[in-house]
């Protein structure tokens, strides 16, 4: 078991955002999370993540306890996120963003090194040429590659990807899901995919998914099953997904 | 004695922090509505203090006729500084509108020390006062005080029941929703920062009610830092917080003023200072919303 | 090694300004000037220009180094030529303790809180000292008398002269080895995630306190070196009105700024031109140089915020020349 969330709990105020959650990642596995919007799913990254500590229950990853530990101390254990909204280091190049990655990530490069491997993920995601461009000149989807070279980069074990997908043409759509698969496969990185409404991406991607509803596990499964059942079809307003 | 001390300086501290928190509500008030730092802050309350110098001596008028003069400086010096910088460094980072207002603060204690000469100045408004058994209280202080709480209630009654007041209110509130609701939030912000730099060039006329010979370019820069001590104490954004917050600082100056004074071999001004900055310090770190403020 | 290259123009920039200085006697006055502002450029540019978090209480480590040296010179004058050396150590510790006090209560603050804050601690840090009568209290320390009686009129000279200068330089060139080798190594790189984004620095794995902090210690004890050299030693007093007056403050911030913050040859072109623009309006508009420089700083932050390095910098930065200037 890579990661585990026992019975974890987040309340803001009165709104219980995440409420009394059982989750559980395997190494290497392709899990998606679903969910519409307000379902808790982006305050279970911000909890995986370390940006919120739960007010109850464990996380544990790798077997051991990070339920209190901050942020950066996760990342250096394998724990790797992209952002809904993408989040560069804006006056730095494309290439010093992705090299931050390798730097403090697990893969805990030194400088030259992390510049060397900034290169090689740029090439992966395809967009190298524009290494030197100040990171907050980029489009909307080029800064989305760019986030997921530097999380790539920090060689994690788990990567959370945030709507990573949201907004972008079925071409590109296709092209992101052949290449994560493909860098998964490699370095054995387990993938939770976290979306709102692609239901078309997650089933070419996602071998399991968790369904959240209003801060609840709603149901999970293997994908096609699991999307297609009623209660789900329900949540979603009606109509078969695929 | 030392009781009629203390409950003289007591006295005096409860109308000079009436001053106070009059003087902090400008700052609190543009930090809540633009979130930009006033760093330059004093420099206005120093304009406000040679409005008053300049109107009795040339002109013979007294100083709180001045306060209309006042604030129609204040309102003008506002828009401009708005309208030519402050405008543009909205979207800028943090650090641009520390940076301009700090320019701003020191570049009008330079023109004015051009124009004015570096000396100290001061008048002298002699009307009486009333004997209490341990003190005097002149009543130039007195109506000091008394300006104080009718600005401050002007502008309550103005936020409270006017349609200009309560869109002020909304921004600070949520500025998104404000947009939503078709406020113009720019105007908005022109307008709170004119009434801002207003309030605090008003607060300025009063300081010199207590200290009418202490008149001088760099006198504001101890009032930027009172000011900050005050509005964090009240709420960093809160006006209203910070009016009260003026009264309890006044207090602690004042109250601490004659306790260090009892102690041998210091000097109590340096310590009084001393002491307010460490409680600076320490809200900041425990409870940065303010002793006053909420979550 | 290639990343040294960046050095390449500001240490031709010190040789040509100590080379014009030593040339012509006259100007060697106008050129440790000029010195001074580029090392508290320098000095400066290493937390606010890495971190992006203003200071406004900067001052307050000039200061310490200040008295460092003052109490070393002053109370341990006894020890000879030895009080030197002690005054060094002692400007060192005095700004570690203080960093250790700020860094531990200001650094958890951002932005507007942080300022104020600052501003807070060098007030309040100038009042202790006067309103506890620490080291003289407002009065201050006055050397000149005890350093004539110990080591004779013309070593006391030499050393307001001669060894104050010599130390300045030192430390300006040591001051710029080290930002060249922060802003090239991990501690650089963390420190602009920081500037650009900190909580995403924090989940990209980057301890951000104990970076802010790193550099924080490297700008205040850098500047604790230059108060001691460059005040105490050369003026031979330290009065708590002079070293925590703000506008030395307000002066390091227009130099970053007008430089370009970030980078090591900003602070310098930046400290070089307005040392150099100083001196000559105190010559021809003595006493107002601050009106021309406060609408100076407005037109940078409203129309240049990257500053004469940033802007050049920016063209450049297709050609290859650009690892010249980090």
């Amino acid at each position: 078991m890579l990661l585990k969330l026992e019975n974890v709990t987040k309340r803001f105020g009165g709104l219980v955002a995440v409420n009394k959650l059982d989750l559980e990642v395997e190494e290497g596995e392709a899990l998606g999370i679903v969910g519409p919007n307000g379902s808790g799913k982006t305050t279970l990254y911000n909890l995986i993540s370390g940006v919120y500590i739960p007010d109850e229950g464990k996380i544990i990853f790798e077997g051991k306890d990070i339920t209190n530990l901050p942020p950066h101390k996760r990342a250096p254990l394998g724990l790797a996120r992209t952002f809904q909204i993408p989040r560069p280091f804006g006056s730095a190049s494309v290439r010093e963003n992705v090299a931050i990655g390798a730097m403090f990530g697990r893969a805990h490069a030194g400088v030259d090194e992390a510049l060397e491997m900034a290169d090689e993920y740029l090439k992966i995601v395809g967009i190298y040429e524009l290494r030197n461009k100040e990171a907050k000149l980029l489009t909307p989807l080029e800064k989305k590659l760019m986030e997921l070279a530097r999380a790539l980069a920090m060689k994690p074990k788990l990567l959370l990807l945030d709507e990573l997908l949201a907004g972008m043409n079925p071409k590109d759509i296709d092209k992101i899901i052949d290449l994560i698969k493909r860098v998964k496969e490699e370095e054995n990185i387990a993938v939770v995919s976290m979306v709102e409404h692609l239901m078309h991406a997650i089933t070419k991607f996602a071998e399991r998914v968790v369904v959240m509803h209003q801060g609840r596990k709603l149901l999970e499964g293997p994908t096609i099953e699991v999307l297609n059942h009623p209660e789900v079809i329900e949540v979603y307003l009606g109509g078969r997904v695929v | 004695m030392i009781a009629e001390q203390l409950a003289a300086n007591i006295i005096y501290g409860l109308l000079l922090g009436g001053v106070y928190g009059l003087a902090t509500m400008g700052l609190s008030l543009i930090f809540g509505v633009l979130r930009v730092v006033n760093v330059g802050h004093g420099a206005f309350i120093m304009v406000g203090a040679f409005t008053a110098f300049w109107m009795f001596t040339l002109y013979s008028i007294p100083p709180l006729a001045s306060i209309v003069v006042a604030v129609i400086v204040g309102l003008a010096m506002g828009f401009v500084v708005f309208m030519t910088i402050i405008r543009r460094l909205l979207d800028a980072p943090e650090l641009s509108t520390l940076l301009a207002t700090f320019g701003i603060g020191v570049f009008i204690e330079e023109l004015s020390k051009f124009f004015w000469g570096p000396d100290y100045v001061g008048y002298s408004w002699d009307i009486g006062g009333i004997s209490l058994p341990f003190t005097e209280l002149p009543f130039t202080k007195l109506y000091a005080f008394g300006s104080s709480i009718v600005i401050a209630a002007l502008l309550y009654v103005w936020f409270s029941r006017t349609k200009l007041g309560k869109a002020i209110r909304a921004v600070v509130e949520d500025k998104e929703g404000a947009m939503v609701c078709g406020i113009n939030v720019n105007m908005v912000y022109a307008l709170s920062f004119a009434i801002g730099i207003a309030l605090t060039v008003t607060s300025g006329v009063l300081v010199t009610l207590f200290t009418p010979v202490g008149i001088n370019v760099y006198m504001g820069g101890d009032y930027t830092l009172k000011a900050f001590v005050i509005a964090v104490l009240g709420g960093l954004g809160s006006p209203w917080g910070a009016f009260y917050a003026g009264f309890i600082f006044g207090l602690l100056e004042n109250g601490s003023y004659t306790l260090l004074g009892l102690i041998p071999g210091v000097e109590p001004f340096g310590l009084t200072r001393f002491v307010s900055f460490t409680a600076l310090l320490l809200i900041l770190l425990l409870k940065p919303t303010g002793l006053l403020g909420g979550e | 090694m290639f990343k040294f290259k960046s050095l390449i123009i500001p240490f031709a920039i010190y040789i040509i300004l100590i080379a014009i200085g030593l040339s012509q006697p006259g100007l060697w006055q106008p050129i440790m000037y000029i010195m001074f502002y580029i090392g508290i450029g320098v000095a400066l540019n290493n937390f606010m220009g890495l971190t992006g978090y203003v200071d406004f209480g900067y001052v307050a480590f000039l200061a310490m180094g200040a008295y460092g040296m003052g109490v070393a010179l002053g109370y341990f004058t006894y020890l000879g030529i030895w009080a030197i050396p002690l005054g060094f150590v002692l400007a060192l510790i005095f700004a570690a303790l203080l960093c250790t006090a700020v860094g531990g209560v200001a650094l958890r603050l951002r932005g507007a809180y942080f300022a104020i804050a600052t501003i807070g601690v060098n007030e309040g840090l100038r009042y202790l000292i006067e309103g506890a009568k620490i080291w003289g209290g407002s009065e201050g320390i006055i050397l000149s008398g005890k350093l004539r009686k110990t080591f004779g009129p013309e070593f006391a000279n030499y050393l307001s002269t001669f060894v104050a200068d010599a130390a300045l330089i030192i430390i300006i060139f040591i001051a710029s080895v080290i930002t060249v080798y922060m802003i090239n190594s991990r501690v650089g790189y963390a420190l602009l995630a920081v500037r650009e984004d900190e909580d995403a620095a924090k989940v990209m794995g980057i301890n951000v306190t104990k970076y802010k902090l790193i550099a924080f210690f490297t700008s205040a004890t850098i500047g604790a070196m230059i108060g001691a050299s460059a005040w105490t030693l050369k003026l031979t007093y330290v009065f708590p009105e002079d070293v925590f007056f703000i506008h030395y403050t307000v002066e390091a911030i227009v130099i970053v700024m007008l430089g370009g913050a970030g980078t090591l040859l900003g602070p310098v072109v930046g400290g070089l031109i307005y040392g150099a623009l100083k001196y000559y309006l105190s010559v021809i508009l003595p006493g107002f140089q601050l009106l021309v420089f406060a609408p100076l700083l407005l037109v940078i932050v409203v129309a240049f915020p990257e500053g004469v390095v940033g802007f050049v910098k920016k063209k450049l930065q297709e050609r290859g020349i650009i690892e010249y200037i980090t």
